[in-house]
């Protein structure tokens, strides 16, 4: 149960993340409280999984789906740049801080 | 543009007090200042993903966040040193620099 809702809370980050593209493009309210919805479901859901998961690996989990989610958007998405070099770039930043989070 | 990737800096860096504040806040100014510190990164970072991809924006965040707690928590908080997270730590930087060498000056491609 703690996984999948580790899971849903990084969906609801990449939710989030997308939405900092839907604000920059229209800040709109409905906009902004989707924002800020995305976000507050994922740390809710995330502070809930942390309660049975051991932390390290459930924040190394959690960043990694919010932060190769939320690039994966952006190329598919917002038309962000699917250059080779960016995409090797974000990944070396993913593995490096799921790396510190597991073993912080 | 080297305005945003401030930005993005100081909103990593900030980032790095409020994870601080949410494990050790524990009375009401603390808390109080703890949540000033989330509104204003994720401020921040808006601010710069309006003229950089979101993408690269929130990978940096994440990156300087989880580097700066890292760091903090060997300087102030008696975590062990470890070659583990200085390795990683190098690794992270060499990925923050390429992506800064590789992110052009127009916002997005035109094409698809």
């Amino acid at each position: 149960m703690a996984w999948i809702v580790l899971i849903i809370a990084g969906l609801f980050e990449v939710f989030g993340v997308t939405m900092i593209n839907k604000v920059n493009d229209k800040p709109t309210a409905a906009n902004i409280s989707l924002f800020i919805l995305g976000f507050a479901g994922s740390f809710g859901c995330l502070s809930y999984s942390m309660a049975s998961l051991p932390m390290g690996t459930a924040y190394a989990i959690w960043t990694g789906i919010g932060t190769a989610g939320g690039a994966i958007v952006g190329m598919l998405f917002f038309r962000e740049s699917k250059d080779w070099k960016r995409i090797i770039c974000i990944a070396m930043i993913l593995a490096a801080a799921v790396g510190l989070k597991l073993i912080a | 543009m080297t305005k945003q990737w401030l930005y993005v800096l100081l909103a990593g860096i900030i980032e790095v007090l409020w994870v601080i504040g949410l494990k050790h806040a524990s009375n009401f100014w603390e808390w109080t200042g703890t949540v000033v510190c989330i509104l204003l990164s994720f401020y921040l970072m808006m601010q710069a993903s309006k003229h950089l991809p979101v993408g690269t924006v929130y990978a940096l965040f994440v990156g300087i966040g989880s580097t700066g707690t890292v760091i903090a928590d060997m300087l102030f908080f008696g975590e062990p040193f470890r070659l583990a997270k200085v390795v990683l730590i190098t690794l992270l930087l060499a990925g923050v620099i390429g992506l800064k060498l590789v992110t052009g000056d127009n916002r997005k491609e035109e094409s698809m």
